[in-house]
Formats: structure tokens, C-alpha cells, sequence
């Protein structure tokens, strides 16, 4: 157990604070631009779906950032605790990190008054979360780049706002304003799905070119 | 127009730090060694020449041209960086014919000088390979015919022979020599057997400043008679050293072969020898810590 | 130099996987958006509805406008969208005073108690009733007082002078439809209206997308340790870094006039059978004038933020940038209020009239971003020419050292 505590002590010590410090900002910001006060239920999904939830994204396709350079991924797979572990370890402490972001944010909405399921509200958020993190994940493992890791989720965000739920069907993010809830399901599922096959990508990639 | 590289009164700094101390060289035609620890200053002096860093005090003319006029400099300079790399998903050729048009040569030139060189450094047979299938020596030898490309009047290599096996080490060094038939080639290392086989002239950098500026034999000649090996009982070894600076040592059985130096005549059984590189840069640094060898 | 070192980097960006990435997304964004896209057919007479207008008429706007006020008075909050984002207002004692003046001298409504009583007449009412506005009132004055409602809300509100010119909609008759379908086939000969339409869903897109590339690019050198490479080169800082953003505007321009070629096509076969003549050069008029700045722009700044920090961050700047501009822009969806908009709308094949009288601003516009993104290239390459020198702390060693010193 000390161990995990200690990757992610480092974790938070150097590799994610300007995310974090990124993605606070994004919350800090939004009362300058949108209703976070008053809000029926619809309006408040809204807010959390199509804003809030995109700090996901900020947080989760760092995490294989540190070790970009091959020389230091190397290094680190060849190590006692297997390259896979840290990640976890890492995603896992960044899920924690959103799920703390949100439960606060959501806190202030409920004190503005908003009115809204708060636990539903919060677990259908933190799944959108974990999807669009998920995709960045998955596509930096796959294709070895951060960039890439940007423009998946961000393109499927911007396919969601236009019209997508025609084409994303049970994986369209912005369910809860319309009133529905089993897209979130199977948004979270997906997302750990991605989550996995991301990890297992990168780290097979690294012992494939470390050969 | 002089082939020489001056460097009058050069300060170096980095914030409050002072990488460069007063450095004055004049480099001529051939091979030209730098040497030093590591954090000496080696690359900071070399990043200068090749304009990848702005002095801070004092002058840097390359063949007559002052390192202010960028643009000038690098027509005449090649550089191959310590840790030399390419993109990794071109082909050999395709690598090279980019760094041509970046250097400003005619398609007509690129297509004469690049399968030349390729030759010269015996990489032909490699051309359609990508950059990430070569080995540590290839690409080392890919980056040297890339930095003499445009036929540079100055070639300025980093540390070039760290990480290769000896025989590539050997080849790297002798294609050099040939290089620097015609020209300055300006060589940074840390591992003196390159400077022995390459070089006539050398600097000695340490916490930036030269501590040595001349012939290789002259660095040698300072050390002659202070170069002793003594077989000795493997207790006694701790004393020995204790006593003196030891350079090498071979253990047999419960013998040792020991290489030291030694201001004047050790003990009987110690034999005189000749002093190599290694013997006088180490003796040098001794020297320049203050601390006597003995 | 510049061309030869124009025609490499074409085509080392075929070979990035971004770029194709890219390409994959445009494709499915026009396959899922304009893929089904049918050609309009001219309207018939006695069809049962041709669709809303919005009517210019300043009795029918000031109506419409003082009916939302009323009610939104009567509320007592009032909803605005100052980023898109819908916002919830309530008003201090003051403010709503103020409003209620305000409300008094547009439509004479004296309390809060007698809004509450039209509000509920209205709900009761059959068909639509509008507010009659107090006696004398101008034009002019219902304008100034609309502003400073709108100042008092914060912005955003139904009452902005962009909003409340689209407050009053009409049921269009069957002549005002065949007025605009003469509009799309004689003044756009079809295709001017579809290469529209096309560069509406282009645009949403390259507004953002671009800024990958570009980073990409950007953090290559760095990736592959070719920094020292380059800069020791003989090859001016200018062409390496025009070079670069050339190649990349060609080739994301390229595959956005292959997909429109698809839609002209469909253009063709119709306009063929219906005997109409369309322009051939439309949609490459269009895509050039309208997509290639919103392309150089997100392009440029990508360029410069990377070279400046050696980061991804300009992901998270195109990012906002863009965020902002949709959802600012998702009011004027039918086109003719471009504004100063990143992605100017026009989400129709239809409304010439409205492109006709914004074309001025959406010119305006575009030449800005334009003219923007050289500077921005201009700026990229001093930049570029700087950590050349060693300027700039590109040299991760020295900073850490300068850190430590200080």
C-alpha cells in the first residue's frame, strides 16, 4: 500500500498540479459565463454534461505524459512494479481527483439553490468523465501521442453538441438534460473499458519497442 | 578569410552561475579536443560556436565571421548535439535530403553529395532504412554525414564516441581524421583515448576556465617522469593509495599491478614509465585542485 | 528553399497519424451531416405550413419583445444567454424597480399585480395576443430603453438589440417561400446556397481541429531531439516557419475541397434534371473565403503558443476559444449575424437575403482573422528565430539552473 501511496505522492507532486490548477480554473470560471444559481433540474445537467465534465479530459490523458521520453519508459518498465501498476495507480488518484472537483462543485450548486437528484447527478457526471478521459487514454495509447489523446474526446464532444445523438446512441453524453439516465451506464462502462484497453496498449507498445 | 575559430575573453552565464570563465582559444585546421568533466563547460563553449547560444561576455569569430551574425555562421557550421536524433519514421535518405534543404542546397547538389557521403560513412547499403531501425552506431555515423552535408568550413561534435562499441569507436574516430583533413573539427569528450588517437591540439576545460591550451605531446611531456607501476600485496593497496593518485590497477591473484602517480621516485620497487593521456589529465585536474599527487 | 522545403513537409504530414486523424473526422462529419442532405425542391401552393420568418417590422418587434418582458417581470427572474449558457437573473429591489419604470413607459403597465393579470389572460387566451405598447412610443425609444434592460440583466437577455430583432416571428405565406427559393437558385444558382450550408458544419469543426496539427508539428522537433538540428542550419527561421504553416493550410484545405466536390455533385445531378444553371466554383469561393481564415487562424496560434511553450497547452486556449465562439453563436444559427464570431453560422441552404446584408461584416470578419493569423506567423517565426539564438529558455538545463540559482 505504501507503495501506491508513493506514486501517487509523486503523481501529485509533479506531474499533474498544473492540470489540476487547469482544471480548477475551468470551474472557477464558469459562474462569469453561465447560470449556476437557480437552476431546475434540466438546466443544471446541462451545466454538469456539456462544462463541467469536460475537465475529465484535462485530467485523465496526462497520465502516461511522464513518461513520454522512451528512455525513461524503459527505465520505469524495468522496474520491480510493473508499468501498468503506476498507471493505475496514477488514473485511479485522477479519478478521485475529478470525483472531488465534482462533489464540490456540485456542493455550490445545491447551495445556490439548484435543484437536482445531487448522488444520480454526481455519478452520471463523474461516468461522462470517465468516457471522455477514457477515449483520451485509449487513443494516446494507441496511437503514442498526447495530441491524439486531445483530439478524440474533443472531436467526440463537439460530434455529442451536433446532433450526435442520432449517431452515438447509447453512448450520447449529454443524456441527463433530455431526461434520461441509461446512457451514463454505459458510458461508465465504456470509459473503464477504454481506461484498460489504453493501459494495456501503452504498456504492451513499451515492451514491444524496448526489445 | 582565416580558417580559425578565435575566442577572446569569453564570460558564459546562466542566471548567477558562470559556465564560461575568461575563455580565450584560437583553433586552426584539424582536429581540435576538448576536454574536461562532465559540467566543465564543453558543451556550453561548443553551443556558442555554433550560435545555439548567446555569449554573454566577449568575442566568437568563426572563419572571420562573428557568432552576432547567425545567419553568416551557420553556412559554415556543422553540429552534431550530444544526443544526436532524427525523425524517427524518414528513411535514411529522406533524412538527409531534408537536412539539405534546411542547409540551402540545390536538388542537384543533394543528389550528388548525399549518396557520396552515405558511402563515406558506409551507410548505403542502409538508405531506404527509417531512422528508428538503426543501430546506436549507424545513426551516430548518419549524424556526422549530416553535419558535413553542406561541406562545412567548421564541424562542431558532442561527445560523438559515448555509447559505441570500440570498433565503431575506432571508425567514428578515423572518419573524423579524414574529415578533418581540410578543415576544423572541434571534438568534445570526456574519454581521453579519443583525444590520444585524434588529436594534435587540445583545451582542457574545468569549472569553465582552460586549465591546459596546447599539443597533446606537450601535455604528456608535463607529466614524463612522474608515472610510476609497482606490483604490490593487495593489503598494501589502501596505503598506496592514500599516499598517491592511482590511474590503473589489474589485480592478480592476491598482486596487484598498480599505475600511479608520483612527484618524485615512490619506493624501490616501483618502475619509471611513460606517461600517457590519461596520466597527464589526470595529473593535470590534480594539479589544478591544488592537491599535490603525492 | 521555400518551395522544395514546402513540398517535404506536405509530405511528412501524410505521414502523421494526427493529420489522417483529421481527415477521418471531417469524412464522418460530413457523411453524419450533410451525407443525407437532399436538394430543395421549389415550394407548392396550399401546403399547410412554409416554416417561420422573422419579421423586421418594428410594431411586430416592440409587440413581441414588451410580451417576454412582461412576463419575465411578472416572474420575477429572467433568463439570459451571455456564452450560450443559459443563465438565470434575479434582480435587486432596485433593478426591478427600474424595470418596472421601464416596462411602464414601453407598454403601460403600472404593477407587478397587473403583469401577473395580462400574463394569466394570456395563458387563458385561445390565439396569440400580443402586447400593445404604451401610446407615442418611437422606435427609438423602445430601443434605448431594450438596451437598457439588457444592461441591467447583464447581457445576454431577450432584450439585446441582436435578440429582440428576432423576437417578432412570422408564419411565412407561400409567396414570402417562393421569393427565397428564387433567391437560392437564381441569386445562389443552388450551389452558392449548399456551399453555405457546407461551410456552417466545416467551420464548427476547423475551428478547433487544426490546433492539433499544428501542435503536433510544433512538439515533433522536440520529440525527436531535431531542435539544435535545425537551428544550426543555414535556413532562415522565416522559411522554416512558412514552410511548416503553408504545408499544413494546403493539407487541411485540400481534403475540405475533395468532400465539397461530393455535395457539388449532388448539386449538379439536380440542378441537370431541373434545367437550372448553378456556379461550378461555388463551394471552392465559398470554402476559400470562408474556411481557409477560420483554418489559418486556429492553425497560426497553435503554431505560436507551441513554439512558445514547448507544450500542449494551446489545445486548451483553441479549446475555450472555440467553446465560446459555438456557444455564442448558437442564436444566430440561420445566418446573417456573424458578428466577430471564430465560427460564423449559417445553418441553411436558404436566407440569401440575411447573407446578402451581413456579407459586409462577415468580409470584415473573415480579412481580420486572416490578416490576424500572417502577424500571428510573422510573430511564430520571431519567435522561432529567438530560441535559435538560445533566447527564450528553450535549453531545459539552463532554466532548471537560473531555478536554482535564484
Amino acid at each position: 500500500m505504501e507503495r501506491y501511496w508513493q506514486i501517487e505522492k509523486m503523481n501529485l507532486k509533479y506531474h499533474i498540479p498544473v492540470h489540476v490548477f487547469v482544471s480548477i480554473l475551468m470551474l472557477l470560471v464558469s459562474p462569469l459565463f453561465m447560470g449556476v444559481a437557480n437552476l431546475g433540474s434540466q438546466d443544471t445537467a446541462k451545466v454538469l454534461e456539456m462544462y463541467v465534465a469536460l475537465i475529465g479530459i484535462v485530467l485523465l490523458p496526462p497520465v502516461f505524459l511522464p513518461e513520454q521520453e522512451h528512455n525513461i519508459r524503459d527505465l520505469v518498465y524495468t522496474k520491480y512494479l510493473n508499468g501498468s501498476t503506476v498507471y493505475l495507480v496514477r488514473i485511479f488518484g485522477n479519478i478521485l481527483l475529478l470525483g472531488i472537483l465534482l462533489g464540490l462543485y456540485i456542493g455550490m450548486l445545491g447551495l445556490n439553490r439548484c435543484e437536482f437528484p445531487a448522488g444520480r447527478y454526481f455519478c452520471g457526471t463523474l461516468a461522462e468523465m470517465l468516457f471522455l478521459g477514457g477515449l483520451g487514454l485509449f487513443f494516446y495509447g494507441l496511437c503514442d501521442n498526447l495530441v491524439a489523446g486531445y483530439m478524440l474526446p474533443i472531436a467526440y464532444y463537439i460530434t455529442a453538441m451536433g446532433g450526435g445523438e442520432k449517431y452515438l446512441k447509447m453512448f450520447y453524453p449529454f443524456s441527463m438534460a433530455g431526461g434520461s439516465y441509461g446512457e451514463k451506464i454505459w458510458l461508465a462502462v465504456g470509459g473503464v473499458v477504454l481506461v484498460g484497453a489504453g493501459v494495456w496498449l501503452r504498456c504492451r507498445r513499451g515492451r514491444k519497442e524496448s526489445q | 578569410m582565416s580558417a580559425t575559430i578565435e575566442v577572446k575573453n569569453l564570460n558564459q552565464y546562466y542566471g548567477k552561475k558562470q559556465a564560461l570563465n575568461d575563455v580565450n582559444l584560437t583553433i586552426r585546421t584539424g582536429m581540435f579536443g576538448l576536454l574536461g568533466r562532465n559540467g566543465a563547460g564543453k558543451t556550453t563553449l561548443m553551443k556558442v560556436i555554433a550560435t545555439l547560444l548567446p555569449r554573454s561576455e566577449g568575442e566568437v569569430t568563426v572563419c572571420g565571421k562573428s557568432t552576432l551574425k547567425a545567419p553568416e555562421v551557420r553556412r559554415i557550421v556543422g553540429y552534431l548535439p550530444q544526443d544526436f536524433s532524427m525523425y524517427p519514421n524518414m528513411s535514411v535518405y529522406e533524412a538527409m535530403d531534408y537536412m539539405g534543404v534546411l542547409s540551402g542546397l540545390s536538388r542537384e547538389q543533394r543528389r550528388q553529395r548525399i549518396p557520396e557521403l552515405l558511402l563515406r560513412v558506409n551507410l548505403q547499403d542502409d538508405r531506404r532504412k527509417k531512422v528508428r531501425a538503426l543501430s546506436g552506431g549507424m545513426k551516430r555515423r548518419l549524424g556526422i554525414a549530416q553535419a558535413i552535408l553542406h561541406d562545412p568550413e567548421v564541424l562542431i561534435v558532442d561527445e560523438p564516441t559515448a555509447g559505441l562499441d570500440p570498433e565503431e569507436r575506432v571508425r567514428f574516430r578515423n572518419l573524423l581524421c579524414e574529415i578533418a583533413e581540410d578543415r576544423i573539427v572541434i571534438l568534445s569528450t570526456h574519454i581521453v583515448g579519443d583525444i590520444e588517437a585524434t588529436c594534435e591540439e587540445i583545451a582542457v576545460l574545468d569549472g569553465g576556465k582552460v586549465i591546459y591550451r596546447g599539443t597533446v605531446a606537450d601535455l604528456i611531456a608535463m607529466t614524463e617522469g612522474r608515472v610510476y607501476s609497482a606490483e604490490i600485496d593487495k593489503r598494501e593497496l589502501d596505503d598506496l593509495k592514500s599516499a598517491y593518485v592511482v590511474t590503473s590497477m589489474l589485480t592478480l591473484g592476491n598482486h596487484v599491478m598498480v599505475r600511479f602517480l608520483a612527484e618524485e621516485f615512490p619506493f624501490s620497487s616501483a618502475k619509471a614509465c611513460e606517461a600517457g593521456v590519461e596520466d597527464a589529465y589526470i595529473y593535470l585536474m590534480q594539479k589544478e585542485r591544488g592537491e599535490s599527487v603525492c | 528553399m521555400l518551395g522544395q522545403l514546402f513540398i517535404k513537409e506536405c509530405r511528412q504530414t501524410t505521414r502523421s497519424l494526427i493529420f489522417w486523424l483529421i481527415v477521418l473526422i471531417l469524412v464522418w462529419i460530413y457523411a453524419s451531416q450533410l451525407g443525407e442532405t437532399e436538394i430543395k425542391n421549389e415550394p407548392m401552393p396550399g401546403q399547410e405550413s412554409y416554416g417561420l420568418q422573422i419579421s423586421q417590422d418594428p410594431e411586430l418587434i416592440m409587440r413581441s419583445t414588451l410580451k417576454l418582458l412582461t412576463e419575465e417581470y411578472f416572474q420575477g427572474n429572467y433568463t439570459t444567454y451571455p456564452v450560450g449558457f443559459y443563465k438565470n437573473v434575479t434582480l435587486n429591489e432596485e433593478e426591478n424597480r427600474r424595470i418596472g419604470e421601464i416596462l411602464e413607459a414601453t407598454a403601460g403597465i403600472g404593477s407587478r399585480e397587473e403583469a401577473g393579470r395580462m400574463v394569466e389572460a394570456w395563458y387563458g387566451a385561445d390565439s396569440e395576443i400580443c402586447l400593445e405598447p404604451a401610446e407615442g412610443l418611437t422606435y427609438d425609444q423602445f430601443n434605448r430603453l431594450m438596451d437598457e434592460v439588457d444592461g441591467i440583466l447583464g447581457g445576454g437577455s431577450s432584450y439585446s438589440e441582436q435578440k429582440r430583432r428576432r423576437n417578432a416571428k412570422v408564419p411565412m405565406t407561400y409567396e414570402d417561400a417562393v421569393e427565397e427559393y428564387r433567391e437560392l437558385i437564381e441569386e445562389d444558382r443552388l450551389t452558392g446556397g449548399y456551399a453555405r450550408m457546407f461551410c456552417d458544419y466545416m467551420g464548427i469543426f476547423l475551428g478547433v481541429l487544426p490546433v492539433f496539427l499544428a501542435v503536433a508539428r510544433g512538439l515533433r522537433d522536440r520529440r525527436a531531439r531535431m531542435q539544435e538540428l535545425i537551428y544550426t542550419r543555414k535556413c532562415s527561421s522565416l522559411t522554416v516557419i512558412t514552410s511548416r504553416y503553408l504545408s499544413m493550410i494546403v493539407m487541411l484545405t485540400v481534403p475540405v475541397l475533395a468532400l465539397s466536390m461530393v455535395l457539388l455533385q449532388k448539386c449538379i445531378i439536380y440542378a441537370g434534371a431541373a434545367g437550372i444553371g448553378v456556379d461550378m466554383l461555388a463551394f471552392v469561393k465559398y470554402t476559400c473565403g470562408w474556411l481557409l481564415p477560420s483554418i489559418m487562424i486556429v492553425t497560426a496560434l497553435g503554431m505560436l503558443l507551441t513554439e512558445l511553450t514547448n507544450t500542449a497547452v494551446a489545445v486548451l486556449v483553441q479549446g475555450a476559444w472555440w467553446f465560446i465562439a459555438m456557444f455564442t453563436g448558437i442564436h444566430s444559427l440561420g445566418g446573417g449575424q456573424y458578428g466577430w464570431s471564430l465560427v460564423p453560422r449559417h445553418n441553411t441552404e436558404m436566407n440569401w437575403q440575411g447573407f446578402h446584408d451581413g456579407f459586409g461584416q462577415l468580409a470584415a470578419n473573415r480579412a481580420f482573422y486572416a490578416a490576424a493569423a500572417l502577424v500571428i506567423v510573422a510573430l511564430t517565426a520571431f519567435v522561432y528565430s529567438q530560441k535559435r539564438k538560445g533566447k527564450l529558455g528553450v535549453y531545459g538545463k539552463i532554466l532548471a539552473n537560473r531555478k536554482n540559482e535564484s
